[in-house]
């Protein structure tokens, strides 16, 4: 496993101290503030569709109009849920997310050029990968 | 070689140009397939919108062209339901997995386990649940191309499974991840066009008004025997399995090998990000026409259709569009019954390529160069085994579809897949990027857990027992009644992670799990692109 880790020479970080620093802490509390409600939320609204479809057969199948049931109804609205979460979060990633993930490991990039420790005895470091 | 005397000539003309196609991108990728980056990962090259085809074309299986559309010909309601399931898991995958395995892993679902587990019970693990995973997957996948192929091409199942293969191993072993990421492009792109295409012909018969198109599927669904319904309920007769289903579908996607390692085809956790999103629209578009294929079939073919469709309705797409270029025996039906059957072909092949490599990277990579050889031979090695474990996976899954023949039932094999993959990888994947106190004995205990559930759960259903779905006290056993699993084995896949890590004496590896913490959330120290 050690040759996963040393590729870029990365193994001097002190990943201890990125995780207690502020910015760290407010990128991860920034993101489960909306990870979080969002799946508790699709989850919900998914699995009361799926129930609606087992316990209220009925109900499901009543005409909104004509041939448009209450259930196809509800089922657009799970694509719309699944397009509207979806641009949030890629808006909400790049204003959000990003910034501060840059920001809580800036301080800790190490230039590419330092020599890998050779604990891998494969040849897996990046300089080696580009021959082609 | 058994030849059918039926041989469709236009669809194998069809059939040779998207081979044709497919191998000129293999030649041409061949070039670029031997370090174990290219070979697994494509490089990292792959952009966010190539990726996001590329999932799309992975993921939407024939069991999702044909077999939905068939489903909702056949049932109405009931079809659609697998498509929500199949669409919102992609919530899963974004809002849990798709960034934090990009940042982490490396090749396969194992290397994101091993980085904070022991390695060795952790890859053992990590193998367990994706040779499981893509040995039904694939074999499902496998007796659905010999039946297709066999019914619109009109060569013999054997020789249908055949061709599969070894066009699936061409790919794979010639031109590795590139090569199957750009079949997995093109047969994308190709199959929306051919879904909008058939789509607008419905459409137009109705003048561009689905509700219209409700009402006249409805009325043809009158007729006696007509089993189809505009309510739920007609196909997924016992309740309790359709809950166990939707929650398989909904949280198996983010545990099935071929999808997470599509991931780490992208340079960065933002492009994977965006490839998830592009794939939600693709896939998302993709079912909601795969309703007015249904309906139109339902609508067009009315009831009279039926047995045409063959066995789950998986020909009723074909047929509406053989219907729609002007019905049988005349050029243009013949034309659009080729093109829908090469569509078809190139949807299978781009299916079965990527879970063989993902198959092939857990033999090769977790197993024989992680644990048999501990990381001592060069990438050049691991490579030739990878190939020849596609290989002989290839072989075992032409070799069981052969053998168990058309007698599988497709969509019951892939319900599985989904099942073990909710049930054995996620939950350990998903604790393993979060839970500070996961160690390795409540990972490999989650992932037998899992597995071993699902298995022995599916091994007593009542459809292996020859019952018909949904009918109750048919099984094995008249109080287990469950055809899909889920909704016990996902929580004892939990269940054993959290009983396995607190009874444990292990303590969790506190600093490798900083380490992995900070890099899943900020991609500092991801694996990076080569440099073209």
């Amino acid at each position: 496993m050690a040759q996963d880790k040393v590729a870029d020479g990365t193994h001097q970080v002190d990943w201890e101290g990125i995780e207690r620093s502020p910015e760290f802490q407010e990128l991860v509390k920034r993101k489960r503030s909306f990870t979080i409600p969002g799946t508790v939320f699709f989850l919900t609204w998914y699995m009361t569709f799926i129930f609606l479809c087992a316990f209220a057969k009925g109900f499901m199948g009543e005409r909104v109009y004509e041939g448009l049931t209450v259930g196809y109804v509800l089922a657009l609205t799970q694509f719309l849920m699944v397009f509207v979460l979806g641009l949030l979060y890629l808006s909400r990633s790049k204003n959000v997310f990003d910034p501060l993930a840059e920001k809580a490991i800036e301080r800790h990039v190490i230039p590419d050029e330092s020599p890998a420790d050779g604990a891998g005895a494969r040849a897996d470091a990046p300089n080696e990968k580009v021959a082609r | 070689m058994i030849v059918l005397a039926e041989v469709n000539g236009l669809a194998l003309g069809v059939f040779s140009v998207v081979l044709a196609i497919t191998l000129g991108i293999t030649f041409w990728a061949s070039k670029r397939a031997s370090s174990t980056d290219n070979f697994y990962a494509a490089g990292r090259g792959i952009t966010g919108f190539q990726n996001g085809l590329a999932i799309s074309g992975d993921y939407l299986s024939a069991a999702s062209f044909l077999g939905i559309a068939g489903l909702i010909y056949l049932y109405g309601f009931d079809g659609f339901l697998y498509s929500i399931g199949f669409l919102v898991a992609f919530l899963t995958v974004m809002f849990l997995l798709a960034e934090r395995m990009r940042n982490a892993g490396k090749y396969t679902i194992a290397d994101v386990l091993s980085f904070r587990l022991r390695e060795r019970p952790a890859r053992v693990a990590a193998a367990i649940g994706t040779l499981n995973v893509a040995a039904f997957y694939l074999i499902a996948q496998m007796v659905g191309a010999g039946v297709l192929i066999q019914a619109l091409v009109g060569f013999s199942f054997t020789v249908s499974v055949l061709i599969t293969g070894t066009f699936m191993l061409t790919y794979v072993v010639f031109g590795g991840m590139i090569a199957t990421t750009w079949v997995q492009i093109i047969k994308a792109v190709l199959l929306m066009i051919g879904i909008v295409v058939i789509s607008i012909f419905v459409l137009e018969r109705v003048n561009f008004n689905p509700i219209e198109l409700f009402n006249r599927a409805e009325a043809a669904g009158q007729g006696e025997g007509s089993t189809f319904s505009l309510a739920p309920g007609t196909f997924l007769k016992n309740d309790i399995d359709l809950i166990s289903l939707g929650l398989a579908l909904v949280l198996g996607t983010a545990g099935l090998p071929h999808i997470l390692m599509r991931f780490f085809t992208v340079p960065t956790a933002q492009a994977a990000r965006s490839s998830v999103v592009t794939a939600m629209f693709i896939i998302g578009g993709f079912y909601l026409l795969t309703t007015i294929i249904g309906f139109g079939a339902r609508a067009i073919l009315g009831e009279g259709g039926v047995e045409a469709a063959g066995t789950g309705g998986n020909l009723a797409a074909p047929n509406l569009a053989e219907e729609l270029g002007g019905g049988a025996g005349t050029t243009g039906g013949d034309l659009f019954l080729a093109i829908i059957a090469g569509i078809a072909f190139a949807t299978i092949l781009a299916v079965v390529a990527g879970l063989v490599l993902s198959a092939s990277a857990a033999v090769a990579h977790d197993i024989y160069s992680s644990l048999i050889r501990k990381g001592q031979d060069s990438e050049k090695q691991e490579v030739v085994v990878a190939k020849i474990a596609a290989i002989g996976i290839g072989i075992i899954a032409m070799a069981i579809a052969i053998i168990g023949g058309e007698g599988l039932n497709v969509s019951f094999m892939v319900g599985l897949a989904f099942a073990i993959a909710a049930s054995a990888n996620f939950p350990a994947l998903l604790l393993a990027l979060t839970w500070r106190r996961f160690n390795t004995v409540g990972a490999v205990a989650g992932v037998l857990l899992g597995v071993g559930s699902a298995l022995l759960l599916i091994i007593i259903s009542p459809i292996v027992w020859g019952g018909a779905p949904g009918a109750p006290n048919t099984g094995a056993f008249d109080w287990y009644d469950l055809n899909n699993p889920g909704i016990i084995s996902i929580p004892l896949g939990f269940l054993g992670c959290y009983l396995g890590t607190i009874l444990s004496s292990e303590k969790g590896n506190e600093k490798e799990f900083h380490e992995l913490y900070v890099r899943s959330e900020t991609g500092l120290g991801a694996e990076k692109a080569i440099s073209h």
